[in-house]
């Protein structure tokens, strides 16, 4: 939980470095936005593992307990619903009829339509220390990533023209900027790094959606 | 040279000004420059020694000012570009005048010192204020003739280098044909031709044909001190290439890979980000290359490619704060490195207004502090040592009280004799070797 708190405290910090190297005088750095999406995308990992984790082995909690299919699963969905984020969007998720991570972040309503069917398969042990979340590579991602691939060219075209900051006047709505930019995190393409045209408009990491960012664009929005 | 075996600095100048961006002496040693954020280039000579004050060695004083970038704005792009001054390197001096490069994000310029010491007298047509005179009151003619004036040293902008970056440049390295030398942004490295301002070279492109695809960049470059087709460049992934201009036109493909092969016990959240190698220098022997990351130096031997000679700690006791470092910046911060003349010791900055010497013989390092409190003129430096975690002891200061302000980030060795010159931020400090 605290690796979790700590990843979400990094990402959210990161957002508010990237915007805020945008209103830098000079321009985007290219080498600053670089840096700033690989500690994004790590941070991102290790809060995913970590939160694989919590929930496997909160699952895996009792097996000496007499396991009634009828008590697990509204156990589950309430530790889901309490994982979940404070997030009115996402549909409490349904109660589960096998013991899978359900993982809320994936009914976010912002997305492309998800595999009703997570990967059963554990990830490596090796995740077991927060430290190497961004060593082993993301299973579950990739087969999201295939299916948002489709939905991310329309994204990315919209997203090659922004206005430039100057347009928008010296202090851009930061919550229009960005819900904007992560709308596109929300539904683009998985490369990593940051996209950056010679308009010097670095894009943040593009990996699938999870419900954590909406969590940061809403507590973003608050301020 | 003989190395500083006990390390005996003291402090022989001091001035103030902007930020200090960048120092270099030039080849002899004799000047001194230094850029600052405001733009502009302020030059240091050594007083030639006298027989009256031979204690005194030859101090810096301010030789000639001026402003060589301004302010600029790109309106195709709406971006501002800043006046701040990236690099400066010298030429080798072949005549009278000394000869520059500085250079800010997008703009490289050539900028001829000369010095003034006689002027014309004696016009004909124009009175001593250079008005005009009235031909009908000329009744006789003379010859002009020169007399001495006060010493001026002038400055002149002879070329200008520009619009050949989209990225912002971050290295500018003069070749030893001296003829050409070349610009390094983020993706492209340019090759120029001293004389042709308006056509360069594109020597390296690593910008991918998607820009998605994007994982590294260029983060510093320089030519070989002899070898004038041989250049090295670092990366933002710890890795340094060295390329040879005669194997192709374009040079993508590098002819050395000098990459370590990461310690997994080392393997952290901002792993990645502290790798990024911030400085590259060529030793003056030309057989080693001196790469400056987050948290130490290391050396490389041109002719091994697969880990470095050696390794130095920088600040290892920062390891454990790189969060912390990361929520105030400065994780970011590109320190420099440099070689002494004779390239058996080797220096860098770090934070409390602390740098650091390595001997790379006696294995031997030394803390040293560049601060007006701790540090009079003519009174020995002392070494100062960061306590990391126990007791601490009398002089020591702990991790905790450093002043992450505070940041050496340029350094410069003259390149024969043990002086070095400090950039703390706003100030710029001589140091000179004690002479016995």
């Amino acid at each position: 939980m605290e690796v979790q708190k700590e990843a979400q405290r990094i990402m959210t910090l990161s957002v508010w470095k990237m915007y805020h190297s945008r209103m830098q005088r000079g321009g985007l750095r290219l080498h600053r936005s670089l840096q700033l999406s690989l500690v994004m995308r790590s941070a991102r990992e290790l809060y995913l593992s970590a939160k694989v984790e919590a929930h496997e082995s909160e699952v895996s909690l009792p097996p000496a307990l007499p396991s009634d299919p009828r008590l697990h699963p509204p156990r589950e969905a309430e530790s889901t619903a309490e994982t979940a984020t404070p997030d009115g969007e996402h549909p409490s998720p349904e109660p589960m009829d096998t013991q899978e991570a359900p993982t809320a972040e994936e009914t976010s309503a912002c997305c492309a339509p998800r595999p009703a069917k997570v990967s059963r398969k554990r990830r490596s042990s090796s995740l077991s220390d927060g430290g190497d979340a961004g060593l082993v590579p993301s299973k579950k991602a990739r087969l999201e990533e295939k299916e948002e691939e489709e939905g991310a060219s329309s994204e990315a075209a919209d997203r090659l023209q922004p206005p430039p900051a100057q347009a928008e006047g010296a202090f851009p709505n930061l919550a229009r900027v960005l819900q904007r930019r992560f709308s596109g995190l929300l539904n683009c393409s998985p490369a990593a790094p940051p996209t950056a045209p010679p308009a010097c408009e670095a894009k943040p990491a593009c990996r699938p959606a999870d419900s954590m960012l909406n969590v940061l664009v809403r507590a973003v929005v608050a301020f | 040279l003989k190395c500083t075996e006990k390390y005996i600095y003291y402090l022989s100048f001091q001035s103030k000004s902007d930020i200090i961006s960048t120092v270099e002496f030039n080849h002899t040693g004799e000047l001194l420059a230094t850029g600052d954020k405001g733009g502009r280039v302020v030059i240091f000579q050594r007083e030639q020694e006298s027989k009256n004050q031979v204690h005194r060695r030859g101090e810096y004083n301010v030789y000639s000012t001026f402003q060589s970038h301004e302010p600029e704005f790109d309106y195709l792009k709406s971006l501002e570009i800043e006046e701040k001054i990236n690099k400066i390197r010298w030429l080798p001096q072949q005549n009278a005048a000394y000869f520059l490069l500085s250079t800010n994000d997008k703009t490289v310029k050539l900028w001829k010192v000369s010095e003034r010491d006689k002027r014309p007298e004696g016009y004909n047509l124009k009175d001593e204020e250079g008005r005009l005179r009235d031909p009908a009151t000329i009744t006789t003619l003379r010859v002009p003739v020169l007399r001495p004036m006060d010493l001026m040293v002038e400055a002149t902008p002879r070329r200008v280098f520009a619009n050949a970056h989209t990225y912002h440049i971050n290295s500018i390295s003069v070749n030893s044909d001296y003829e050409t030398y070349m610009s390094a942004d983020d993706l492209r490295i340019n090759l120029w031709n001293f004389e042709i301002t308006n056509q360069s070279f594109n020597i390296v492109d690593i910008k991918p044909a998607n820009m998605e695809e994007l994982t590294e960049v260029i983060t510093a470059a320089e030519f070989h001190p002899h070898h004038c087709n041989t250049f090295v460049y670092s990366s933002s992934k710890g890795t340094i290439r060295l390329c040879d201009m005669r194997a192709s036109a374009l040079c993508d493909r590098h002819t050395k890979f000098f990459e370590e092969p990461e310690d997994p016990s080392n393997r952290s959240f901002f792993s990645e980000i502290i790798s990024s190698i911030s400085d590259v220098k060529f030793s003056h022997s030309g057989r080693y290359i001196m790469t400056r990351d987050y948290l130490t130096v290391k050396v490389w031997d041109l002719n091994m490619e697969n880990r470095p000679i050696e390794t130095y700690q920088v600040h290892d006791y920062l390891r454990s704060k790189l969060c912390s470092l990361y929520e105030n910046d400065c994780i970011f911060d590109k320190f420099e490195c440099v070689w002494n003349g004779s390239d058996s010791v080797i220096m860098t900055g770090s934070y409390n207004n602390f740098f650091r010497m390595f001997d790379r013989n006696t294995k031997r390092d030394v803390t040293l502090e560049a601060s007006r409190e701790n540090s009079k003129p003519r009174a020995i430096l002392k070494p100062r040592k960061v306590c990391v975690g126990g007791k601490r002891r009398k002089d020591e200061i702990s991790v905790d009280s450093l002043d992450f302000s505070k940041k050496i980030l340029h350094t410069a060795w003259h390149p024969s004799e043990n002086i070095i010159a400090v950039a703390a931020t706003n100030n710029l400090y001589i140091f000179q070797d004690k002479v016995n």
